[in-house]
């Protein structure tokens, strides 16, 4: 499988390579066009409504303020509360998705026999609606149509009415939706683990759990890392499930609520442009963190 | 390409609302059991064919119902005819422009015959914005059995929080209450500022500039009574979570000893009866009674809600949506609405109807309450005041009457002014 | 010793597969159950109906909110994949085939997108699309569907086309046919399942998006169902109900659960860019 080299530095542009660059800009604009309008110039535009202290049915009242109200978020208790409970949820999803992720490739990497039924089940929390999940989720812990308290003999104990109890239960039905996902890109990497270095570990007699962390881990070390990173991402962005469950109560609020209700509920544009703005810096500040820090190789990812 | 541009055509074409000859008003209804779709078919069918009522429901609650309502209108939506508004969101909608308003002569028609608090209710800045249509209060319900072993009879002298506490806990039973984070509790706290003898702003009128009076002796009477509650053996272990509907059901079981909800519960609990959800005997058990008080020697001030109608100030179709108006708060539109959906009527002549009475034994505590009812602060600002007392006197059980009420306040006057998230 | 192991082993081979079936289902069975009570016993507090009874779907049915977000939600899915796929397939074929500038940052671009936090957008999209008339509208939510779904597209289909020997399509043309005969002839065939695979994913995200869903509709004219479900509310103003909700839920579940039973291996093939074969 031969690839066309691109032309080396000082080989005059023929007129086959210039075809090629403008059928490849024609090929692709309709893509970047459409990617960027609706990101690039909503983002420009949040940008700009954030200068402003904007109440959507008060638009006489509109004034230029400047900063002023990244000031006021950054200076909020309400906004670095929120980000603490976006970070422990994304924490502890992500760290327990990695292990349960990776216990369920081992299975899949493994089974022999109903492998399909095996992988059908994994794939559908993955396709089912997050909404649908949340509200199944949710009923099974309320306490009037809920059955939890009775299996578990916990009585009257209101998950919903406590903030770790409440964030226990999101973290809970996010976990159970995302996993497959997580498996799935852990099992991609495992299988790409050569069968030849275990066999060679297990002829010099390691156990299995040498195995394991001598051999397979280290060579996943890629795959780990990627999927790492966007779950991490996805999970920041957490939405779907608090707004079901809780709708924010008990301080169980995320980023991205937050955002939501700045801007949707109470329409302060203003201040909720800010708080989107800022939320899109965080996003991009953890990528380039797990890019440049941990030193993620993208080049790997060939699809999500 | 061809059939992308086929397949946008048909998909513009199938959003586009057809309407030749009679035109459709379009009336954004809260959720009910089917009564206003019934008025809007009555009020169709007399227009004699120069209007046909299509009715589009909102979401459950109240908050909800106005994020629906002020984005569309917020976008000149044309085609927002009719709106059943919720009473607090009448000087947001009225300040931005996004409603018509009734001239003098037409506020006289409609309002004749209505109770005091649906017409204030429905008035902002001099002029009557929303047409009174139907008008709720709460009362306190009880289970007859449960009083009579306690010893109280609400139904006959006004019992105090404090009373009421004590007697549930002491045996056994729950005082239900709606604590959750959500509208229905800033009614509760309200209610009982409002009966404490205070109010929550100073001038509401004053737009961005209130000075909120919460932070007063009444204020924390009022936190007192939520204090008390929240950390006795009355309360509902779900209090935090707990709405309309779950406290009624925690009512109609087997603890449930007391309750304050809105009107509608009798005649939900007649209904489960004839679907035979419900016990005959606790139907029997339901008694009812004036909004408890928080002074022993001061009536209470109950809270009030309801539906008023508003007509789009955007709408092509304002002198029909007008007329519409005039049937569906028509003295026959709310007797009729009042039996059907069970929810009280607003205007004082429906109260003496016999079939009326027969369905709502407790139409004369209605009415008064109604009439005595103290309505939450009336700011174009509501969404505001209304999310940053929720938010200072939530969860229940951390009320805490010396710093709660302070908490309330600076909260308040921090968010007019853009000074904090909420 | 052996016996240990391989009772282990054997634990391992057979309990592993049941673990993994009875913790992705049981989420599934449960609303299923829930599904069938009636209203009035949703607080029985037990995992299986007291009463079994279909009175929730025919009243999901009869639900107007209800069935027309069905409706919205199949027609603007299907539609916005269409689009993703057909302008992603292009794209992809480009980037996997030709050289040209720029190529690297139409992918570091298509990785920005899907990192983008949705809910920073809907604000200034809200705004934008309700002074040009797009709000409430299909369109309004088939263009944000088709930009997010355009990076997962492009990557899949730009790691398949990569595996497509240019030599098919070199040898093609000196049989004489013209570069687009070579492309439909040759490249499309095999291409299909690289692009049937984007088709699903693209859908599976149109059909589970929330945050647009709720934020640019307001009526039954273009709110999918996931956002339909949020507002689902029951005969008084005050219920909601979970039982009709749960069968709602149940009804937007099976296309997806048909979706992934018939399409397994090619979805696992697609998420995991090939590297796991079936």
């Amino acid at each position: 499988m031969t690839t066309t080299a691109a032309p080396a530095v000082g080989v005059p542009v023929t007129d086959r390579t210039r075809n090629e660059k403008r059928l490849g800009w024609k090929l692709t604009a309709p893509a970047v066009i459409v990617m960027l309008a609706v990101t690039a110039y909503p983002m420009m535009n949040a940008l700009y409504l954030s200068l402003f202290s904007y109440r959507l049915t008060d638009p006489a009242a509109r004034e230029f303020v400047g900063l002023r109200n990244y000031g006021v978020v950054l200076s909020d208790g309400l906004w670095w509360q929120t980000v603490f409970t976006t970070v422990i949820i994304t924490v502890i999803t992500v760290a327990v998705e990695l292990v349960i992720g990776f216990a369920f490739a081992m299975v899949m990497h493994r089974v022999i026999f109903g492998r399909k039924v095996v992988r059908t089940s994994i794939l559908i929390p993955y396709g089912i609606i997050t909404v649908v999940s949340a509200f199944a989720w949710k009923y099974a812990f309320a306490l009037d149509s809920g059955f939890i308290n009775n299996w578990f003999g916990l009585g009257d104990f209101a998950w919903f009415g406590g903030r770790w109890s409440s964030i226990a239960v999101i973290c809970l039905s996010e976990i159970w939706k995302t996993t497959p996902f997580m498996s799935l890109l852990l099992l991609a990497g495992l299988a790409q683990v050569p069968e030849v270095l275990q066999e060679a570990a297990k002829v010099d007699g390691a156990t299995w759990r040498q195995r394991l962390t001598r051999v397979t881990l280290p060579n996943m070390k890629a795959a780990i890392m990627v999927a790492v990173l966007f779950r991490t991402l996805d999970a920041y962005r957490l939405f779907d499930n608090v707004f079901i469950m809780t709708a924010g109560a008990q301080r169980t609020e995320t980023v991205s609520f937050l955002a939501y209700r700045q801007m949707i509920s109470r329409t302060a544009l203003g201040l909720g442009s800010a708080v989107a703005v800022l939320l899109f810096l965080s996003v991009v500040a953890i990528a380039a963190l797990f890019i440049k820090g941990f030193k993620v190789d993208l080049s790997s990812v060939r699809g999500r | 390409m061809a059939l992308a541009i086929t397949l946008l055509a048909s998909v513009t074409g199938a959003c586009g609302g057809g309407g030749s000859g009679v035109p459709t008003l379009n009336w954004y209804i809260n959720p009910d059991n089917g009564g206003q779709a019934e008025l809007a078919a009555k009020c169709s069918a007399q227009s004699n064919g120069a209007y046909r009522i299509k009715t589009s429901v909102l979401p459950n609650d109240a908050t909800g119902q106005r994020e629906q309502l002020v984005r569309r209108l917020a976008a000149k939506d044309a085609s927002i005819d009719l709106m059943s508004l919720d009473p607090p969101f009448i000087p947001e909608f009225a300040e931005a422009g996004f409603l018509r308003p009734y001239t003098e002569a037409e506020a006289r028609e409609l309002t004749a015959g209505a109770l005091t608090g649906p017409i204030e209710s429905g008035t902002w800045d001099g002029k009557l914005m929303g047409a009174p249509f139907w008008a709720n209060t709460q009362l306190l319900w009880f289970r007859k059995s449960v009083a009579q072993a306690a010893g109280i009879d609400p139904a006959r002298d006004p019992v105090t929080w404090s009373r009421l506490i004590e007697v549930a806990s002491a045996a056994g039973k729950t005082v239900e209450v709606q604590g959750n984070l959500y509208e229905g509790y800033m009614v509760l706290i309200s209610a009982l500022v409002s009966s404490a003898g205070g109010r929550i702003l100073e001038n509401p009128e004053a737009g961005k500039n209130v000075r909120p009076a919460i932070d007063s002796d009444a204020g924390r009477k009022a936190a007192a009574v939520i204090q008390q509650l929240a950390r006795s053996r009355a309360a509902n272990p779900a209090l935090s979570t707990t709405d309309e509907e779950a406290g009624r059901s925690a009512f109609q079981g087997a603890q449930g000893g007391y309750m304050v909800n809105w009107a509608y519960i009798y005649g939900a609990a007649q209904e489960a009866v004839a679907a035979g959800t419900l016990d005959r005997a606790v139907l029997d058990d339901i008694g009812w009674g004036r909004y408890p008080r928080v002074d022993a020697n001061s009536p209470s001030r109950p809270p009030l809600g309801g539906i008023n109608m508003g007509i789009g100030a955007f709408s092509n179709h304002q002198d029909h949506a007008l007329q519409a108006v005039r049937c569906i708060t028509s003295q026959e539109s709310q007797t009729e609405y009042m039996l059907k959906s069970k929810n009280p009527a607003a205007r004082a002549a429906v109260y003496d109807n016999a079939e009326v009475r027969a369905v709502f034994p407790m139409a004369d505590d209605l009415r008064s309450s109604l009439a005595e009812g103290a309505p939450r602060p009336r700011t174009p600002y509501y969404t505001d005041v209304s999310t940053a007392v929720q938010r200072s006197f939530h969860p229940p059980a951390s009320v805490d009457p010396s710093r709660t009420p302070a908490r309330a306040a600076k909260l308040i006057v921090d968010v007019l002014k853009d000074k904090v998230l909420l | 010793m052996t016996d240990q192991r391989s009772f282990r082993a054997r634990l391992g081979t057979y309990g592993g597969p049941v673990l993994v079936i009875l913790w992705t289902l049981f989420p599934v069975i449960w609303i299923l159950s829930l599904s069938f009570k009636p209203e009035s016993g949703i607080n029985n507090q037990k995992f299986l109906p007291d009463t079994f009874t279909l009175e929730n779907y025919r009243t999901v049915f009869n639900t107007p909110l209800f069935t027309s977000a069905l409706r919205n939600s199949v027609f603007i899915s299907l539609i916005a994949t269409l689009l993703s796929v057909m302008i992603a397939t292009v794209a992809a074929y480009a980037i996997a085939r030709l050289e040209f500038p720029g190529k690297k940052l139409i992918l570091s671009l298509a990785l920005a997108i899907a990192m983008f936090p949705a809910v920073s957008l809907v604000g200034p999209l809200f705004d934008i699309w309700r002074s040009i008339g797009l709000y409430d509208t299909w369109i309004g939510l088939i263009i944000p569907y088709m930009s997010f779904t355009l990076p997962l597209s492009i990557w899949t289909l730009s790691a398949f086309f990569r595996e497509i020997p240019w030599e098919m399509e070199q040898a093609a043309q000196i049989d004489g046919a013209t570069s687009w005969q070579a492309f439909r002839k040759v490249i499309v065939p095999l291409a299909a399942p690289g692009v049937f695979t984007a088709a699903i994913l693209a859908f599976f995200f149109a059909w589970n998006d929330f945050v647009f869903a709720i934020s640019l509709t307001s009526t039954d004219a273009a709110r999918p169902v996931p956002a339909a479900l949020a507002f689902f509310t029951g005969a008084s103003q005050f219920q909601r109900p979970a039982a009709a909700i749960s069968a709602a839920a149940v009804i937007v579940t099976i296309p997806v659960v048909i979706l992934v039973l018939l399409f397994q291996r090619r979805i696992v093939a697609g998420l995991t860019a090939g590297a796991v074969k079936g």
